[in-house]
């Protein structure tokens, strides 16, 4: 069956047996293999996209369930002018080990900054409570995301990385 | 009813092997625009100790952490390293890189010392230079010194080491020795909250001493702690690996065999307390595994503060807590006369 989806700001298709995953179809037929394949039944968070602004694990969805939708994969947070500030922030604080996990924490709190651009720690906390992390503790991770929800807040609103349409074309 | 407590947990941890040779090479060769190169057998899972190869090489040639290219784990090229355990890439792999770097620039020393008209011995790596020690505004570019020993002088600046930390092998029949070059030591304190209905513990705060060394790079240390508290958690709490008659492991998946999330996750202070150990690289020592070594005990020691149980099996399930905490009771039933 066809699945035509934007991703990252552009339109993608493809012809998929209808069991195929969300997950399966953003890595084998878009070759977008930032979200990680992990447990594959939803315990571990490494496949977190943003689907239609919600962070949703991309394992335990069928494509087709995503048909006509609006996906964002870890591939579409970096611009040409540089990284975004939640991968800035993770980057210069050391808050990803192995890095795993990233894509999916890094997600889920885009999900949440986009939502809730003033978290509290507990909030924070919930956001991220579906992505396991084995290295880090998640200490730092929920440190830099506070970080990120402060610098963000203070910047005027047309410099936030974020909301900006234009740059998830780059893509 | 929630009661509050509070433990405490202290450790020692050896780096190294116990007693047996566990060797590190290193290449340093240092490049004619003023950059080095460094090959390791050690690798990289994510903890930064390529960084802290960079930062140990950077410190002995006088240059800067990013003019480092490190070059590892490829058995073609890199030296022989015993690998990335036992908590001893920085301690002894990270000596090995200190060695090979100072060798390398020894052979700048011979070569700066005809340029700058002094000995060898009157000159140190600093800033990008090689400089007279008591008078720095003498001095020429690494790279140019470099360049001369490559082009003109005829003595590339290539330096290797290896480094087997100190010991003495323990004697089988008095078991005396010194089976390891060196110690870190820790103090953990955890918080907890346990519910005296159900048995759940909840872990509020951890804080956690650590000596390891002289920090070479305390983010990383911080890190290392923070992952070691959230281990030590899981193993204090809820990580076990269950089996069946037959050996079979029951609770194969993330849904039954439980890592802490970020609910879980205690706030975590860290405290580094630096310890300047003169058999390490730059004075330092090691944190990976030990980080994780008193949690656990910090937690059940809390548990005992809270609701005096001694809870002597891990992990200390809701299950294990509540049946000590009715254990106890009953005990203090049966010594009241009828």
């Amino acid at each position: 069956m066809n699945v035509t989806l934007t991703v990252n700001g552009e339109t993608r298709s493809a012809e998929v047996p209808p069991e195929t995953t969300l997950l399966v179809f953003l890595r084998e037929y878009l070759n977008l293999t930032g979200a990680k394949t992990g447990c594959d039944i939803g315990d571990c968070g490494a496949c977190t996209v943003i689907l239609d602004g919600k962070a949703v694990n991309a394992c335990l969805m069928l494509a087709a369930q995503a048909d006509g939708r609006d996906v964002i994969t870890i591939e579409g947070l970096a611009t040409r002018e540089g990284l975004h500030p939640l991968q800035k922030v993770f980057e210069e604080t050391g808050a990803l080990q192995c890095g795993f996990c990233g894509p999916g924490v890094i997600l889920s709190a885009k999900a949440l900054l986009d939502e809730n651009p003033a978290p509290s720690k507990q909030e924070i906390r919930n956001a991220l409570a579906g992505n396991l992390c084995r290295c880090t503790g998640y200490v730092k991770m929920i440190d830099g995301i506070q970080e990120v929800a402060e610098t963000m807040r203070s910047v005027p609103t047309p410099a936030l990385p974020a909301a900006s349409k234009g740059e998830q074309k780059h893509g | 009813m929630k009661h509050r407590g509070r433990g405490l947990a202290s450790m020692w941890y050896p780096v190294g092997f116990t007693g047996y040779a566990n060797p590190s090479g290193a290449v340093v060769k240092i490049n004619e625009d003023g950059t080095a190169v460094v090959l390791t057998g050690t690798v990289e899972t994510g903890q930064g100790s390529l960084g802290v190869m960079a930062q140990i090489a950077a410190e002995a040639l006088g240059i800067a952490p990013n003019d480092i290219h490190v070059v590892s784990g490829d058995t073609d090229t890199c030296p022989m390293d015993t690998g990335a355990i036992a908590s001893r890439t920085t301690y002894i792999t990270g000596n090995a890189v200190r060695l090979a770097a100072e060798r390398a620039r020894e052979m700048l020393f011979d070569v700066a010392a005809g340029m700058l008209r002094v000995k060898p011995d009157m000159l140190e790596a600093k800033d990008h230079k090689i400089q007279v020690k008591s008078f720095p505004s003498r001095n020429a570019a690494i790279g140019d010194v470099a360049y001369k020993a490559y082009n003109d002088v005829g003595t590339p600046p290539i330096g290797s080491a290896m480094w087997n930390p100190p010991m003495i092998p323990m004697d089988p029949e008095t078991g005396q020795g010194k089976p390891f070059g060196t110690y870190v030591y820790a103090t953990q304190i955890a918080e907890v909250d346990v519910d005296d209905e159900t048995g759940e513990v909840e872990v509020l705060r951890v804080t956690a001493s650590h000596d390891c060394g002289v920090a070479i790079n305390p983010m990383l240390v911080e890190g290392q702690i923070d992952g070691g508290v959230h281990m030590g958690l899981g193993f204090g709490l809820y990580e076990e690996i269950l089996f069946d008659k037959t050996g079979k492991q029951i609770n194969s998946n993330l849904t039954n065999y439980i890592i802490p999330t970020t609910l879980d996750m205690p706030d975590v202070d860290e405290d580094i307390v630096e310890n300047y150990d003169e058999t390490g690289p730059f004075g330092a020592k090691a944190v990976g595994e030990p980080s994780l070594v008193p949690t656990a005990v910090a937690i059940t020691n809390a548990i005992y503060d809270a609701v005096g149980v001694r809870i002597t099996a891990l992990p200390a399930t809701s299950e294990r807590v509540l049946a000590a905490i009715k254990a106890k009771r009953a005990a203090e039933q049966k010594q009241i006369p009828a």
